[in-house]
């Protein structure tokens, strides 16, 4: 099956170059951050450039099939996504503390990155299809939905990745929210949430992300610690001032005051060097690239792209504003990558699938 | 046609919550980056920037010819900046167990810069070695915090050799940190602390410079960004020959005691030496208790300084003040003569000649010559102690010289009414005849006896004794210079110092002088040995010898004692016919060819 030539006219170009702006700054962006490190610099260039055109494939395969058609098959996705979750947990690399990564002929992947995307369109699946039967969804409704949101949920804050936990859980209950539930499930699973709050952080959380959050509330609580990461990166920030130290010329990260500054702190090192006038650009264009992805949803063909699309764009907005707050010391520290700006490349393949899914709910709106 | 998919209501409110975004994030980018900018911008400079000092070399001290007696090469030192300790027992047992430093000696020297920014790097160890070097690099990130820094450091090339003169640098401690003269230094600097270090420490010691670095999150020195460079101390060049010295040092080998050689004619000082001495380059790296104990309780006191510290009864070659007073005054004049027998009966004792059968009939040149006891007793209780007093205080033997060295002691000389002030009691008669031939109450330093050698070679006119000859700033400036001073002036009638200098002469150069074996070739050297019952030991007799040469025309005036040494001709006066032939090349001017050169002259 060949695409329609129609379709390739229809695809959101505005979508597209939105996201290779973001994508051109995060290239630029990297390799200041990484010109720091004392050799293989071009290593994370070259990987993180790897795993883009590995995602423009991806897109490619993405955009080939209808979404509905990969929308019925998604349940062998949601599986095979919780398989190599479960294999990280057996058999996954240690680093830096965590269990998160799996190696598959030299490639380090990190499949919790994959559950994104793929929840997402699992989701919208089931959403859909009750919706079909039922407008508004109640606690019998959103029964299955929580449960396959929870097993991965719990299996990757596990790991520990409270980061993409916390994306995967918060992105599947506004998902929830966008299809409608009736108000008393709303009541209940609020009362439910803060409940489980109370184990999260009694039972599940370790030592240290509470000490993470902590230095939330007080920055000077832990100054050798979180704390002071949380304000080396603040620093950073701040000392960007109007215009920047200029592209190359920050100091903070390539001294090595930012921990992670290449990954979840690299906001830290866009803000130092382009300052607040570069900063704003950059929320723009974020801000843009999101609002797009919300108008894909709102001119889908049918429901299930709108739920998919917006599913998509949640997932992205989610991790754009923790990330960016984390850096400015308005959020906890947790790990989260900026969509495609941090490095990493299941990161960027989970970003450039959802892109993928967007374009292909947009190029098939006018389907008949 | 087309479906519209969702409630239309819910992109409202992602409306809302984008602009509601943005705004916060805008808002809080506004508060950090231009609210609060300047200031996050000042931390972030902090953060990276830390100001090193860059320590000064301290000067250069040469010899007379230009050779390097102390200067400074680089060494390793080892720093703690607390600021950037991340755990503090992992650091400071880390590098504890890693460098076999004492955990307390560590925590003692947090302690002393406790006072200081947590950014001021504190010194933990000078002189790390290249191993200890490799060993601390390895392990640089287990050490957050220890940095190393290449500094100059002081060097003495001949180690114990003039280790009095040049004295010493070490650490300033607390104590002294706190006192106005060192109000400008900080702790882990180094400061003379004896000898000519110490005098001239204002003069040694450079401008520090300052290198403004660039430091990542470990206190690693990423780049430097600009530095001010030090500025280094002025060089001393000394009076001091390293040959002469050499020889005084090789003389003295095994021996304890203390010599000075100078020029009477401007007070020069050419050598002067203190055995036992100790290693100044032990106290430059930073000495450890053990080393610092060892040295400060060795009964042996390397630490003094013999030369002007160390007080002797001069013994025999006191006889000179009394002969210089005795013919002043015309109490006797060159034909007086005394009978000696050996011995001198007054009151209830009988004082002995240091020749048991006596000298028979001895005048005053032959009383020199010969250094007949019983002759100065005679002479001496002519005078009386108040007058031989006189006469030694003229010559400045009762003070201190002026030696350009801190700590000289004053010389000790009797008078009547010095007992009484000192003791309340009266004099005694038996007392002058100990004090004129050098026993008794009278004490003197090597320094003060070549004073008095200086005092006859030059008829009546010393200098005060100088080390070093001139400052030059590290450009070539001359920042001082030593003139000769003048210290005594003392005119007395032309035959006495005649009569003194030929009995001098005698005592070398004469056969039955007490230092007759010990003349020199071709050349007069006129001399007086001494040998001084050490009283309150009993362990042996300190030998002495002063002397000056040539004869004629004298240029070099020494002061020789060898402590518990026996006799001043036997003991002291080789070293001081040593020092001549080198000083006038006797052994290379009677070689052929040099003889020829000399001859053409």
């Amino acid at each position: 099956m060949r695409i329609d030539k129609r379709r390739l006219y229809h695809l959101d170009w505005f979508l597209i170059c939105n996201g290779l702006a973001l994508f051109g700054i995060g290239i630029l962006n990297l390799v200041s951050a990484t010109s720091s490190f004392y050799s293989g610099s071009y290593n994370f260039i070259i990987k993180q450039l790897a795993a883009f055109l590995v995602g423009l494939v991806i897109i490619a395969i993405i955009l080939r099939f209808d979404y509905r058609v990969i929308t019925y098959q998604s349940k062998w996705l949601y599986w095979s996504a919780l398989f190599l979750i479960v294999l990280v947990l057996v058999v996954g690399m240690i680093a830096g503390g965590a269990r998160r990564w799996i190696n598959i002929f030299g490639i380090s992947l990190q499949p919790s990155e994959f559950m994104k995307p793929v929840l997402v369109v699992f989701l919208a699946n089931i959403l859909y299809q009750k919706k079909k039967e039922n407008m508004v969804l109640g606690l019998k409704g959103i029964a299955g939905p929580i449960l396959w949101t929870l097993i991965p949920f719990f299996l990757i804050v596990k790991q520990p990745d409270l980061g993409t936990g916390i994306i995967i859980l918060f992105t599947s209950l506004i998902m929830l929210w966008f299809v409608g539930l009736k108000k008393s499930t709303y009541a209940i699973l609020g009362c439910v949430g803060v409940a489980a709050s109370f184990i999260v952080w009694k039972i599940l959380l370790k030592p240290y992300q509470k000490m993470r959050i902590f230095s939330f509330i007080n920055i000077d609580a832990d100054p050798s610690g979180f704390g002071y990461h949380a304000k080396q990166a603040m620093i950073a920030v701040g000392s960007g001032k109007f215009l920047g130290k200029g592209y190359m010329a920050g100091t903070q990260h390539k001294l090595q005051f930012i921990p992670e500054h290449h990954t979840d702190f690299i906001f830290t090192v866009f803000g130092e060097e382009w300052g607040f006038v570069g900063s704003i650009i950059f929320f723009i264009l974020f801000i843009s690239f999101i609002y797009r992805g919300i108008k894909v949803a709102m001119n889908a063909h049918d429901e299930l792209g709108s739920i998919i699309a917006f599913g998509m764009t949640t997932i992205i907005y989610l991790q754009f504003t923790i990330n960016v707050l984390m850096a400015m010391h308005l959020a906890p520290v947790v790990g989260i990558p900026l969509p495609f700006v941090s490095y990493g490349g299941s990161s960027l393949l989970s970003v450039l699938a959802s892109v993928g899914f967007l374009l292909n709910i947009s190029m098939r709106r006018y389907m008949f | 046609m087309k479906q519209q998919a969702a409630p239309i209501m819910k992109y409202k409110w992602c409306k809302l919550v984008l602009i509601i975004t943005m705004v916060v994030l805008s808002l809080r980018l506004w508060d950090l980056q231009i609210m609060r900018g300047t200031e996050m911008r000042r931390l972030s400079e902090q953060n990276r920037i830390r100001v090193k000092k860059v320590i000064a070399p301290r000067g250069v001290i040469l010899d007379t010819q230009g050779r390097v007696l102390a200067d400074t090469r680089p060494s390793f030192n080892l720093y703690i900046t607390p600021e950037d300790i991340t755990d503090f027992s992992q650091t400071v047992d880390g590098l504890a167990k890693l460098l076999d430093i004492d955990r307390e000696d560590i925590l003692d020297k947090l302690k002393t810069a406790s006072g200081f920014p947590p950014s001021f790097p504190v010194k933990i160890k000078s002189d790390v070695t290249k191993d200890e070097l490799a060993k601390v690099e390895v392990n640089r990130v287990y050490l957050p915090g220890v940095s190393i820094q290449i500094e100059p450091k002081r060097n003495y090339p001949y180690g114990k050799m003039m280790a009095h003169m040049l004295g010493y640098v070490s650490e300033i401690n607390g104590d002294e940190l706190k006192t106005k003269e060192y109000k400008d230094y900080s702790p882990g600097d180094y400061i003379g602390k004896y000898g000519l270090e110490r005098k001239y420490e204002a003069f040694l010691r450079g401008v520090d410079g300052e290198k403004r670095v660039e430091v990542d999150a470990m206190g690693r020195e990423v780049r430097t960004l600009d530095i001010v460079e030090p500025t280094a101390g002025n060089n001393l060049h000394l009076n001091v020959n390293l040959d002469t010295q050499q020889i005084v040092e090789n003389e003295f080998e095994g021996k304890k005691g203390g010599a000075v050689i100078l020029d009477p004619k401007t007070g020069s000082v050419i050598a002067l030496v203190s055995r036992p001495a100790f290693d100044p380059n032990k106290f430059a790296s930073g000495i450890t208790k053990k080393d610092w104990s060892a040295i400060s309780m060795d009964p042996s006191h390397p630490l003094q300084n013999r030369a002007t510290q160390g007080r002797y009864p001069p013994g025999s070659t006191f006889k000179m003040v009394a002969a210089l007073k005795a013919l002043e005054l015309g109490i006797v004049n060159k034909h007086t003569s005394y009978n000696c027998r050996g011995g001198f009966p007054f009151g209830k004792r009988v004082f002995k000649c240091w020749k048991k059968g006596g000298h028979g009939s001895v005048g005053v040149h032959r009383g020199i010559v010969e250094s007949c006891d019983v002759y100065f007793y005679n002479v001496g209780l002519k005078l009386g102690v108040d007058r031989i007093h006189e006469m030694a205080d003229a010559i400045g033997l009762g003070k201190q010289t002026g030696i350009d060295l801190p700590g000289e002691k004053k010389g000790v000389v009797p008078s009547t009414e010095w007992k009484m002030k000192t003791f309340k009691e009266p004099w005694y008669e038996g007392e002058t005849v100990s004090v004129s031939i050098g026993q008794g109450a009278v004490w003197l330093t090597p320094i003060h006896l070549v004073q008095l050698s200086a005092f006859v070679a030059n008829e009546g006119v010393t200098f005060k004794p100088q080390i070093v000859r001139k400052i030059i700033s590290p450009e070539g400036k001359t920042v001082k210079m030593f003139e000769p001073v003048m210290e005594t002036n003392v005119r007395l009638k032309k035959d006495v110092f005649r009569i003194v200098k030929e009995g001098m002469k005698g005592v070398v150069n004469e056969p039955g002088g007490t230092a007759y074996s010990n003349r020199v070739q071709n050349i007069n050297m006129s001399g007086k040995t001494g040998t001084a019952q050490a009283s309150s030991t009993g362990k042996g007799d300190h030998a002495w010898f002063i002397a000056y040469a040539p004869a004629e025309d004298p240029t070099v005036s020494m002061s020789i004692l060898v402590e518990m040494g026996g006799h001043g001709g036997s003991q002291s006066a080789p070293v001081a016919k040593a020092v001549a032939e080198n000083i006038f090349k006797v052994n290379e001017a009677s070689s052929p060819r040099e003889a020829n050169l000399n001859e053409n002259r």
